[in-house]
């Protein structure tokens, strides 16, 4: 769905919008959530009276109180495990981990619970539940603040993994992620939560997880690309369409599952992919895209596929900036695939 | 049937005991008065359950050589602890996050023996629909959530589970159980810091049989029990025998009460022991990591026979006819459910890609439909 068709669909529902950035947009759907459906209880660590590192969760637990908006003791296993148990036994639970970099205390009770609990149980017991935090780079945080694990999430079967880039996208896949019935790792990319302002729509609605949004259409190739990196995919799109080459930019939005179709559709029409993600280049999920590109567009394919990504190494604090995929690195990916 | 306890519920946590709480001393002669509940009638019946669950590990044991399945974990000699715990809670009320020692546990609280052996065989009559090794039940009528091979991690998941009761304002509690060795895990601690942070209503049962696999208590931990942990956590610690199943029933009900009463959680760590192997992956433990002697020293303490003795004491003896015949009917009950299990047949390919999520996605419908295409083409 591109955003002019957000938009249209803002008009046709009779409703107006609002410009407001992502954080705010996190904000309203928990606050919706909160509001639409007395299962859902929000915590985590700093959740409550200060509202989260990022202020994501500010002013919820004034307006719905300290039993459904609440803090918990600094304990990553605790948080994702009670989670677990709290959506066994019948809550929508949505929990906060400050950052994704800290994740790994309760990377089992992810893995081990959150996952497989409706398979291991035959359907039985199921979890639904949103684990939610702040990931990847371009906020100076050194290497404990800006890694991007989703790619050990999207290994995984029976978590859905999100990342969204736009307002629009944050309130409306956050929403239909707390609806769903699956566990759902949703990652918010940091440096966007206030860069990235657009339009919602002042009615209720939802994203359906799994479907990419095209952001712009071109005819020459397809630049692909989620989270923090999309607006630097708009600015290499731009850079190039001033040379007079039509980029299609289109933004994953889910990785688990991943919309195959309108990535290889693309790839058919365009010949080219270059594949976006901070992540490091090693087993990266675009490796994923890459494969599924090559062997289901193979014969349109004028030039191989070209991942950029960010390097197999710890991230650093110093080199923030040249560390990520900016737009220099992600032009010249797209040169080289055209001159290919 | 839930237990009501005769021990008084103090208004503060219940101090710690150095030496565990026992009703009934290993020759079967009563150390305290026994509650007036516990009638020879009742007696018999606990007896009852823990024979029948004794041998249904015999019969389990033998199916296993039998290569009918290909994993099983005995609860031999932890029959008082784990009867004795599902007879003192709210059966299908309260929610029990069980470890994988606890079939027994599953067999008194109700969980029928064809689900069990179902499950042990990954037949299509598994609940769990063949997707885990066996003797990782689960069982949602009776509120006995999934067992996970995943030491300790189903302690945080217990916690919430309480924190939600208490959220939604039921009188249900929830009992998490494990061995003596989850509690070196970090989820342990982080379920245990966050039960009674929370005030959560959660019952923690240690199953303190001594060896976590080939290490055993000592090399565990240098705290003198489990249950003084409790007090770092703000809770009561209780310390019970775990082969007197008077005992269990006492301090688990008693705890339980506790804990429904809206005190916050309390852990029970139940003193007891495997006296067979690990699994079947060490059947040379005596061999290998402990003692002739040290297994006969417990097999002296069988928590089956205190009860015979028990009663003998009581003057109501069980006669050898009446064990042999209690034997032989458990014999007959497995032999016959095996059969009707394998009759079920296994699963089908299929159901590998359901219950991964609510719905089939589009991957995995490629995923299977390659899949099929394999199936078919080698069925031609």
């Amino acid at each position: 769905m591109t955003a002019t068709q957000d938009r249209k669909e803002a008009a046709q529902a009779g409703a107006g919008t609002r410009t407001i950035n992502l954080i705010q947009a996190v904000t309203e759907a928990l606050h919706e959530e909160l509001q639409r459906d007395e299962r859902v209880v929000l915590f985590g660590q700093d959740v409550g009276a200060r509202g989260g590192v990022f202020m994501a969760t500010a002013g919820l637990q004034a307006t719905f109180g300290k039993e459904r908006v609440f803090d918990t003791p600094l304990s990553e296993a605790s948080i994702v495990g009670a989670a677990v148990g709290m959506a066994v036994r019948g809550l929508r639970p949505v929990a906060e981990i400050q950052f994704a970099d800290y994740m790994g205390p309760g990377f089992d009770q992810i893995i081990s619970q959150a996952a497989k609990i409706r398979y291991r149980s035959g359907g039985q017991f199921t979890a639904p539940l949103v684990i939610r935090t702040p990931s990847g780079g371009g906020v100076k945080g050194g290497h404990h603040h800006s890694q991007s694990p989703e790619s050990y999430y999207a290994h995984t079967p029976g978590l859905k993994v999100v990342m969204p880039s736009t307002p629009y996208d944050a309130k409306g896949l956050l929403k239909a992620a707390i609806r769903g019935d699956d566990p759902v790792i949703f990652f918010e990319p940091k440096r966007l939560y206030r860069a990235a302002k657009g339009e919602v729509p002042d009615h209720d609605y939802t994203v359906r997880l799994g479907e990419a949004a095209i952001r712009r259409e071109g005819t020459d190739l397809s630049l692909i690309g989620y989270g923090g990196v999309m607006p630097d995919l708009e600015r290499a799109a731009d850079a190039l369409a001033a040379e007079g080459v039509g980029v299609e930019v289109i933004d994953l939005r889910s990785l688990v599952p991943w919309d195959r179709e309108t990535v290889v559709q693309s790839v058919q029409k365009t010949g080219r992919a270059v594949l976006v993600s901070e992540a490091p280049r090693t087993a990266n999920f675009m490796g994923e895209v890459a494969y599924v590109i090559q062997n289901e567009a193979f014969d349109s394919l004028l030039a191989p596929v070209t991942q950029v990504a960010g390097f197999d190494t710890p991230y650093p604090y110093v080199q923030d900036k040249i560390y990520l995929p900016g737009p220099n690195r992600i032009t010249a990916a797209c040169v080289q695939a055209l001159n290919h | 049937m839930t237990q009501t306890s005769s021990l008084p519920i103090p208004s503060t946590p219940q101090p710690f005991t150095p030496q565990p709480i026992r009703y009934v001393a290993e020759d079967g002669t009563p150390v305290q008065d026994l509650p007036a509940a516990y009638t020879p009638e009742r007696l018999r019946e606990l007896h009852a359950l823990m024979l029948r669950a004794r041998e249904f590990d015999r019969k389990l044991i033998t199916l296993l050589r039998q290569g009918r399945t290909t994993f099983y974990a005995q609860s031999s000699g932890m029959e008082a602890t784990q009867v004795g715990l599902a007879r003192s809670i709210r059966v299908g009320h309260d929610w029990v996050w069980p470890y994988y020692r606890d079939h027994t546990l599953g067999l008194a609280m109700g969980v029928p023996m064809f689900e069990l052996i179902s499950q042990c065989l990954g037949s299509n009559s598994d609940p769990s629909r063949g997707r885990q090794m066996p003797h990782h039940f689960a069982a949602r009528k009776q509120h006995f959530v999934s067992i996970s091979s995943s030491i300790a991690s189903q302690v945080p998941p217990a916690a919430g589970n309480a924190m939600a009761q208490k959220y939604l304002g039921t009188d249900e509690i929830t009992v998490c159980t494990f061995g003596d060795g989850a509690t070196s895990e970090g989820d342990w601690h982080a379920g245990m810091n966050m039960a009674g942070a929370a005030h959560a209503p959660c019952l923690f049962v240690c199953e303190n049989n001594q060896w976590a696999i080939s290490t055993n208590l000592a090399g565990q931990t240098a705290s003198e029990t489990i249950h003084i942990k409790a007090k770092a956590y703000g809770m009561p610690g209780f310390y019970v025998d775990g082969n007197d199943i008077v005992a269990v029933m006492e301090v688990c009900a008693h705890a339980a009460q506790w804990v429904r009463e809206g005190n916050g959680p309390a852990l029970v760590e139940c003193l007891t022991y495997r006296v067979g192997s690990h699994s079947n992956a060490d059947a040379d433990a005596e061999k290998n990591y402990r003692t002739r002697e040290e297994v006969q020293e417990w097999l002296d303490r069988d928590p089956i026979v205190r009860v015979e003795k028990l009663l003998e004491h009581l003057g109501h003896p069980i006669d050898a006819e009446e064990r042999a015949r209690l034997i032989s009917e458990t014999h007959r009950e497995v032999d016959e459910q095996v059969i009707r299990a394998e009759a079920t047949g296994q699963p089908d390919w299929r159901i590998m890609f359901e219950d991964v999520y609510a719905d089939l996605p589009g991957h995995l419908r490629i995923q299977a439909a390659e899949l099929r295409a394999e199936q078919e083409g080698s069925a031609k």
